[in-house]
């Protein structure tokens, strides 16, 4: 697996790529330069024949997504969605602070074949890095005849634009991302409409993921089919995993779309700590159903982790050993929840709270085994009775872990006392506890 | 006198810019970041008052924008602000007893200022830094692989 051939990471040990000479040199603007003489359909076109799914999350076909936006003569907007917040996530803020350029090729790309001027990159604000990198980018592509009035020297005219965060996982929501970047609180939109009808200051917008914009260029150069065969079926080219927890060398890793979950944690990461052994594994962000040791063989793409009934998400590879206390592990996540609920949907706000609530009485030893009927009432109340997908994104990792783990969740009750995450210690009860 | 002086002024027009002219609101978070900046770590009432008027909207809907979120503060922090990561990855790799030695060393509660004015501390969720972890993030450095010695050790540093 090591002597894969990169692309989206390819730049990484390249530092002289941050500026546009730099990137040019190493292969950029090829692409986009390419792109700028075919037609805009031929681009959708070709982007839906490579398979590019959303890397985001929800893994819709990139290409089906801007066929969606709407026909106006008015402005229309594309906004890039870098505001990575999903636990277990850190593969957009590399890819804007080590090779700013490719994102903004694949912007360019983007915007021409859907007849867009104007882009705005959400960058998470506490990426202070990647917004300068991206910042210094823009600012030389506009210096350089890349950006502005005149893209590389046709009639086509494209504004970027930074725009930072402030800190709110909801705004990685497309619509609460939208809400932010008007100046709001980044509370979600009900859909329909859709933001490719009506999104930024009511007008049509496409809203994709840096990962994803940052295959676009990759796409134009090597074609669909080459696209394709680097992945596998309905989900083309490679893919940036995040590994982090108990595994020897947690990290991010372009690979393959069809290399499996066992290859990602025993040949990629060197599998877990010596005298540990694996209990569980998020597969695709905290938000994901979470996965027993019998079922890691099982491919990293979107559609054969929804076939076992979780999903790729963000392809964020949390590893617990059998050091973890999975009561705990779910606390801190319903903890999470309960503090990124925007609050404007009853269901999400009291639901997750409550869901902390109960949890946080059974860590600390009083918990009652009716409370595990009572989490999943509660759950049972929150799922598709809400604006955004929060709600879900809390009930989904909070029924798993419960469904695959009860027997430990009705010991850790039994016993009744406040056991440590890690190491199955036993912990005082702090004051102020209930 | 005002709080939006003639530098901020000009670093404001420049992000106003950027937005359409009758779309001035969107400029809000970024100019709320340069105030907050130049306040030294918080927003007073006073100031969100002047960026709304910079922007010809209503107070209120700068205030609700400040208490939204996180990383607007209108109590005031210490010169070095720390972010420390509780969310899962992070947890996993030990920083509760990072946190603990923190509050230890700090003797303050989240949120609270130390009396010399140089240190303040949050426990905030997933910095999207995972692999690093147990992670903390001042400003913009982000400092990864904690042990309670280590981090004390760059509290030590960043105190000198």
């Amino acid at each position: 697996m090591t002597d894969f051939q990169k692309y989206l990471t390819k730049n990484f040990d390249n530092p002289a790529a941050l500026t546009l000479d730099g990137y040019v040199a190493s292969g950029g603007y090829v692409a986009l330069k390419k792109a700028l003489g075919m037609q805009p359909v031929e681009i959708i076109d070709l982007v839906k024949a490579a398979n590019l799914r959303g890397r985001g999350g929800a893994g819709f076909p990139a290409g089906v997504k801007w066929g969606f936006l709407a026909k106006t003569d008015g402005p229309k907007y594309l906004c890039v969605n870098a505001d990575e917040g999903e636990p277990g996530t850190f593969k957009d803020g590399p890819l804007m602070e080590y090779d700013p350029h490719q994102l903004i090729e694949g912007v360019a790309i983007a915007c021409f074949a859907l007849g867009i001027h104007s882009a705005y990159i959400y960058i998470r604000g506490e990426f202070y890095n990647s917004i300068r990198a991206v910042e210094r980018a823009v600012q030389d592509c506009y210096k350089k005849g890349v950006l502005g009035k005149g893209v590389l020297g046709t009639s086509f005219a494209l504004d970027i634009a930074v725009h930072p965060g402030a800190g709110a996982y909801i705004c990685g929501e497309e619509t609460g991302l939208l809400s932010s970047l008007e100046g709001k609180k980044g509370m979600p939109k009900l859909k329909p409409p859709f933001p490719a009808v009506k999104g930024l200051w009511g007008c049509p917008t496409i809203v994709n993921n840096v990962e994803t914009l940052a295959c676009v260029p990759h796409i134009i150069n090597v074609g669909a089919d080459a696209w394709n065969a680097l992945g596998c079926e309905k989900n083309g080219g490679t893919k940036l995993y995040c590994v982090s927890g108990h595994v020897v060398k947690p990290g991010y890793y372009e690979l393959p779309h069809s290399t499996t979950l066992r290859q990602l944690i025993y040949d990629v990461c060197g599998g877990t700590k010596p005298g540990r052994t694996l209990k569980a594994v998020v597969p695709g962000g905290s938000s994901s159903p979470i996965l027993l040791p019998e079922e890691i063989d099982v491919r990293m793409d979107f559609d054969s982790l929804g076939k076992i009934g979780t999903m790729l998400g963000s392809a964020a590879v949390i590893v617990m050993d059998d050091s973890v206390s999975m009561v705990r592990a779910l606390h801190n996540l319903l903890h999470f929840y309960s503090h990124e609920s925007c609050g404007q949907c009853t269901p999400c706000r009291e639901g997750t709270h409550w869901l902390h609530v109960i949890l946080e009485r059974i860590v600390n030893g009083q918990g009652k085994i009716e409370d595990l009927d009572r989490i999943q009432d509660i759950c049972g109340n929150m799922v598709g009775n809400t604006i955004c997908v929060l709600a879900d994104a809390a009930v989904l990792p909070t029924q798993s872990y419960i469904k695959k783990f009860r027997p430990e969740f009705e010991q850790y009750i039994r016993a009744g006392k406040r056991v440590s995450l890690l190491g199955g210690l036993i912990e005082t009860v702090p004051v102020g506890a209930h | 006198m005002s709080l939006i002086h003639e530098q901020l002024r000009a670093k404001f027009n420049i992000v106003l810019s950027r937005y359409p002219v009758d779309q001035k609101q969107s400029a809000v978070i970024p100019l709320l970041h340069l105030l907050q900046e130049d306040l030294g770590g918080h927003i007073t009432l006073e100031g969100q008052r002047e960026v709304a008027d910079f922007l010809g909207i209503p107070v209120a809907k700068v205030h609700e924008v400040v208490t939204f979120y996180t990383m607007l503060s209108e109590k005031p922090r210490g010169k070095n602000h720390l972010l420390v990561c509780r969310t899962l990855p992070c947890a996993l790799s030990g920083c509760e007893s990072v946190i603990n030695a923190i509050h230890t060393k700090l003797n303050v509660k989240p949120g609270e200022v130390t009396l010399d004015g140089k240190f303040s501390y949050e426990e905030v969720e997933c910095l999207a830094q995972c692999h690093l972890g147990p992670v903390l993030q001042v400003r913009d450095q982000v400092h990864g692989n904690l042990t309670p010695e280590s981090a004390i050790q760059l509290i030590d540093k960043l105190g000198k």
